[in-house]
C-alpha cells in the first residue's frame, strides 16, 4: 500500500466546537479538570447526552440527538449554545451551506468575538476547500484580527491562495506583500508571494523571496519540501527567462532523494544543455531516465537524452535510445488503457474505500492508502487532489447514510410488528378490562367512605366508646345492657339486688377500659379512613388512566401506524436518491480519473510522435549521408 | 524547418511547462492549513494533439463538482432530518413518556476517580451493567452525559442502586454506591447519576439526582 502524501492534516474543529458549548457556561467549580476545560454544571441532561458523542467525534449521533432534543424542546437552558454548536456540527459533516445559513443567523453582534471568528474562519476553510472560493473569501473576511495568531496568519494565508486560484495575483501580491504572520508561516508567503510575481511576469522581484525561502536552514519535513519546491519554481523560471547558467546553482539545491528530484535533474540537463554543455547535461538525465516513466519528468528525459547524444552527434546512440523511448511509451500506453478500462468498469471508488474504517463521518476524513491496483500509480497525484478528495469524500458519505438507513429498516420493520402485537393484545385484553371497570363500582365504595367517617363523627360526638371496642368488647357490653335492662324491669325485686350490685361494677369496669382506648381507637379508625380514601382516589385515578387508554390505544396505533408508514416512505425514496446520486458521484470521480489518465496518455502519445519523428530523421540523414554508389 | 530545431522547441516548450506546473504547484502553505491549490497542469504535450488520441468521452465538466456538492447537501440534510425523526418516533413508540424512565451518568471534575464501570439496579433487578472505554470516560469528563439507560417503569414508588467502580485516590480500585426512592409519575422520569469530587477530603462523591 502507498501512502498518499499528507497535504491536509486533519483540522480540529474541535477548537471550534468546544469553545462553543462552553464559551457562556457558567462555571461552577473552581478546580480545572485534568485536559483544563472548566467544569460545569449540567443544565440540561439532553444538551449532555448529545456532547457525550460530540466529545468522542460521533458527529452523526451528536446532531440527530441535538436535532431530536430541540424538536421536544428538552433544551431550555441552552438553546444559544446549542445552535451554535448545531452549526459546528453540520460544519462538521461537510454540510457547508446549512452550517453557513446558521452561522449567518447566530453570529451577530451579541455573539462574543472569539467564537464569531472562529466560526467564520472554519466556514471559510471549509469553503475554500470546497472551491467556494467566493463564499470562503466572505466568511474570512469576517474574522477580526483579535484572533489566535496562528489562525489569523492561516486566515491571511487562505485569502492570499484564494485570489491566486482566481488568477487575482495583483491582489495576493498587496496581501502577501503586508503579511505580518508567525514565523513559521512566513516562509509560506514568500513562496506564495514569489508565485504570484513570477506569474505576473516580474521575475526580478521574485527571486529575493523564492531565493530566501530555497536557502533556509531547516530539518522540518516540510520546511525542506517547500525549499525544494522554491528552487524548483525560481530554477524553472530562470531556465525559461533564457537564464541558464544561473538556474543550473539553483536546481542543484533540490534534494535528490525529494518527491522534486525528477523535475531538478530535468531542469539541470536543460541548464547545461541551455549553455550547450550536452556531454554534462547526459548526466542528470541518464540518472532520470532510469527512473519510473510514470513520473513526466521522466518521460522527458526518454527525448531529452537521445536528442543530446544527436547534438554530440552520436547518432547510433541516439537512434538506439529513440527506439527504447518508443518501446517504452508503447508499453506504458498500453498500461494505461489497461487501466482505463478498469476505472470504466466503475469499482475504482469502491476499491479505494475498501479498506476505510467505515463507521464515522467527519469533514477532515480523507483518503490515506491507496489500493495495490495498477491504475493507483497513474492517480497517485489526482487522488491528492482537492476535487478528488472532496468528490470522493460525499461518495463515502452517501455510502455511510445509505448504510444508516438500511439499519434504520430493520428497526422500522420491528415497530410494524409491534404495532400488531400491541393491537392484538388490545383487542384480547380490552373485554378484560371492560368487564372489571364495570364490576366496580367505585361510586359506590366512595359513598361507603363517606358514610364511615359521618359515622366517625357521630361516635366522637356522642362519646360513644363501645362503638368503637373489640367485638368481644361490644358483645359484652350489649349482654351488660341487657342485664341493666332486665334489672330496671325489676326494680322493687329484692333478690335481684346483689345482681345489680354486680351488673354496676362490671358495668363500671367495662366502660373504663372502653373509655381508656377510646382516643386511641378513635385515631385509629380515623387513619383508616384516611388510607382507604388515599386508595380510593389511586383507583379513580388509575380508573381513568385505564378509560383513556381503552379510548386512546386505537387511535394511538393508528397514529404510530400512519407515522411508521410515512417514515418508510421517505426512507424508500432518500435511499433512491441516494443510490442515485452515489452514482452520479462515482461516474464524476470516474470521469475525472479518467481525464487524468488520457491527460498522461496524450503526453506520451506527443512524446512517442517526437521520438519517431527523430529517429525517422536519423535514418534520413543517415541515408543521405551514405555515400553515393558510383555508376 | 530544421527537424534538430523543431524537437528543441517542443521540449523546451515542455520544459516551460514543466515550469509553469512548478509555479502552479506552489500555492502552499503549512500542512495544519488547507490543501495546495487545485491540480496542477501537467507537464503536457505540445498544441498538436497527437493522432490516435482518443477525446475523453467521460470528461468531467468543471462546474460538475459544485452542482454534485450541492445536490449531496441537500441530500445529506434530508437524511439526517430523517435520522431526527425515526429518533424521535422510536422513543415515542418503544418508551412512552407515561413509562418512560431515563437515567443519565455525569462526571464533574474527576480527579480523585477514573470510572471503569457502573451497574444499576431498579427494584433490585439489575438493568444495566456498562464498562466504560477510556473515549467515553474522557467524553464524561469533558462535560458529556451519557444517557446509560433508558426504560419503562410503572407509576408508583421504586429504589434505585448504583454502584460505580474505578480507580480512586492513589489508583487504588474503588467501588462505591448511591441510592435513591423516587416516585414515578405521569410524565418521563429523568435521573442523574452524579460523580463528583469532594475536593475538602480529596474523595470522590457519588450522588444521584431526580429532576423533576
Amino acid at each position: 500500500m502507498r501512502r498518499v502524501t499528507n497535504r491536509l492534516r486533519p483540522l480540529i474543529l474541535s477548537g471550534l466546537l468546544l469553545a462553543l458549548p462552553l464559551t457562556d457556561a457558567d462555571a461552577k467549580n473552581i478546580k480545572p479538570d485534568p485536559n483544563g476545560l472548566p467544569p460545569q454544571d449540567v443544565k440540561d441532561l439532553h444538551y449532555g447526552d448529545v456532547l457525550f458523542y460530540f466529545f468522542q467525534d460521533d458527529y452523526f449521533d451528536s446532531i440527530t440527538r441535538l436535532l431530536a432534543a430541540r424538536q421536544l424542546e428538552r433544551i431550555p437552558h441552552t438553546q444559544g449554545e446549542a445552535e451554535l454548536l448545531l452549526g459546528g456540527l453540520y460544519l462538521s459533516l461537510g454540510e457547508h451551506v446549512e452550517a453557513g445559513r446558521i452561522f449567518e443567523a447566530l453570529l451577530n453582534q451579541n455573539t462574543s468575538e472569539a467564537v464569531r471568528n472562529k466560526a467564520w474562519f472554519y466556514l471559510g476553510k471549509v469553503w475554500y476547500q470546497r472551491g467556494y472560493l467566493g463564499e470562503s473569501e466572505r466568511a474570512l473576511r469576517q474574522v477580526s484580527d483579535k484572533i489566535d495568531p496562528r489562525i489569523s496568519a492561516e486566515r491571511y494565508m487562505l485569502l492570499a491562495q484564494l485570489m491566486m486560484r482566481q488568477n487575482r495575483y495583483d491582489d495576493a501580491i498587496t496581501a502577501l506583500r503586508s503579511w505580518h504572520g508567525t514565523p513559521d508561516w512566513t516562509a509560506y508567503a514568500q513562496f506564495n508571494l514569489g508565485v504570484a510575481l513570477v506569474r505576473r511576469e516580474r521575475l526580478a522581484d521574485a527571486i529575493p523571496y523564492l531565493d530566501r525561502v530555497g536557502r533556509i536552514e531547516t530539518r522540518s519535513e516540510e520546511l525542506l519540501s517547500l525549499k525544494d519546491k522554491a528552487n524548483l519554481a525560481l530554477g524553472f523560471a530562470l531556465l525559461q527567462a533564457q537564464r541558464a547558467a544561473e538556474a543550473k546553482p539553483i536546481l542543484q539545491r533540490v534534494r535528490l532523494e525529494g518527491p522534486y528530484s525528477s523535475k531538478a535533474l530535468l531542469g539541470v540537463g536543460w541548464a547545461d544543455a541551455g549553455v550547450g554543455e550536452f556531454k554534462r547535461a547526459l548526466v542528470p538525465w541518464l540518472t532520470l531516465r532510469k527512473r519510473n516513466l510514470l513520473d513526466s519528468a521522466v518521460q522527458e528525459s526518454f527525448l531529452t537524452v537521445p536528442y543530446a547524444y544527436n547534438q554530440l552527434s552520436a547518432t547510433g546512440q541516439a537512434a538506439e535510445y529513440y527506439n527504447s523511448a518508443i518501446e517504452s511509451f508503447d508499453a506504458e500506453m498500453k498500461r494505461i488503457d489497461d487501466s482505463i478500462e478498469q476505472i470504466r468498469g466503475g469499482h475504482l471508488l469502491d476499491r479505494l474505500l475498501d479498506d476505510d474504517k467505515k463507521d464515522t463521518l467527519t469533514w477532515y476524513w480523507q483518503l490515506t492508502t491507496l489500493p495495490n491496483a495498477p491504475e493507483s500509480r497513474y492517480l497517485y497525484q489526482l487522488l491528492a487532489s482537492n476535487e478528488f478528495q472532496e468528490g470522493l469524500k460525499n461518495y463515502r458519505e452517501l455510502n455511510y447514510m445509505s448504510r444508516n438507513l438500511d439499519n434504520w429498516r430493520e428497526a422500522v420493520s420491528a415497530y410494524d410488528d409491534m404495532l400488531d402485537t400491541r393491537r392484538e393484545a388490545y383487542n384480547r385484553l380490552a373485554p378484560k378490562a371492560d368487564a372489571v371497570m364495570s364490576a366496580t363500582d367505585l361510586a359506590g365504595l366512595t359513598q361507603k367512605r363517606v358514610d364511615f367517617e359521618s359515622r366517625l363523627n357521630e361516635i366522637e360526638k356522642s362519646k360513644d366508646v363501645a362503638a368503637l371496642g373489640t367485638p368481644e368488647e361490644q358483645r359484652t357490653w350489649v349482654r351488660l345492657r341487657r342485664v341493666e335492662d332486665y334489672l330496671a324491669a325489676h326494680p322493687d325485686d329484692p333478690d335481684l339486688a346483689e345482681m345489680r350490685e354486680k351488673e354496676r361494677l362490671m358495668k363500671g369496669v367495662v366502660y373504663w377500659r372502653l373509655s381508656g382506648s377510646f382516643k386511641a381507637r378513635l385515631w385509629n379508625a380515623r387513619r383508616s379512613v384516611k388510607e382507604l380514601e388515599a386508595e380510593l382516589k389511586e383507583t379513580q385515578k388509575r380508573a381513568v388512566l385505564v378509560r383513556q387508554a381503552r379510548a386512546g390505544m386505537p387511535t394511538n396505533t393508528g397514529v404510530y401506524a400512519g407515522r411508521v408508514g410515512a417514515i418508510r416512505a421517505r426512507m424508500d425514496q432518500l435511499q433512491q436518491r441516494l443510490a442515485d446520486v452515489s452514482a452520479e458521484q462515482n461516474r464524476f470521480l470516474q470521469a475525472l480519473a479518467i481525464r487524468e489518465l488520457e491527460g498522461q496518455k496524450l503526453r506520451i502519445s506527443t512524446y512517442q510522435i517526437q521520438a519517431r519523428y527523430e529517429l525517422a530523421a536519423i535514418y534520413d540523414r543517415a541515408s543521405n549521408d551514405k555515400p553515393k554508389a558510383k555508376p | 524547418m530544421n527537424p534538430k530545431y523543431r524537437v528543441v522547441s517542443i521540449i523546451a516548450r515542455g520544459a516551460l511547462l514543466a515550469c509553469a506546473w512548478a509555479a502552479g504547484a506552489a500555492l502552499a502553505a503549512p500542512s495544519a492549513a488547507t490543501a495546495a491549490a487545485g491540480s496542477p497542469p501537467t507537464a503536457t504535450a505540445p498544441a498538436t494533439p497527437a493522432s490516435g488520441t482518443t477525446a475523453a468521452p467521460d470528461v468531467a465538466p468543471a462546474d460538475n463538482f459544485k452542482t454534485l456538492d450541492q445536490e449531496v447537501q441537500g441530500l445529506k440534510k434530508d437524511v439526517i432530518d430523517l435520522n431526527k425523526d425515526l429518533f424521535v418516533l422510536e422513543e415515542e413508540l418503544l418508551f412512552p413518556s407515561n413509562t418512560q424512565v431515563a437515567l443519565y451518568v455525569s462526571m464533574d471534575v474527576g480527579a480523585f476517580f477514573a470510572l471503569d464501570s457502573v451497574t444499576v439496579k431498579i427494584d433490585n433487578k439489575e438493568v444495566k451493567n456498562y464498562l466504560y472505554t477510556a473515549r467515553e470516560a474522557d467524553a464524561l469528563l469533558k462535560g458529556g452525559v451519557q444517557q446509560i439507560y433508558l426504560g419503562n417503569l410503572k407509576v408508583g414508588k421504586h429504589e434505585l442502586v448504583a454502584f460505580f467502580t474505578g480507580k480512586g485516590p492513589a489508583e487504588r480500585d474503588y467501588k462505591r454506591g448511591a441510592t435513591i426512592n423516587f416516585d414515578k409519575g405521569i410524565g418521563a422520569k429523568y435521573l442523574e447519576l452524579k460523580i463528583t469530587d469532594r475536593v475538602a477530603k480529596h474523595q470522590p462523591e457519588f450522588s444521584i439526582k431526580d429532576w423533576e
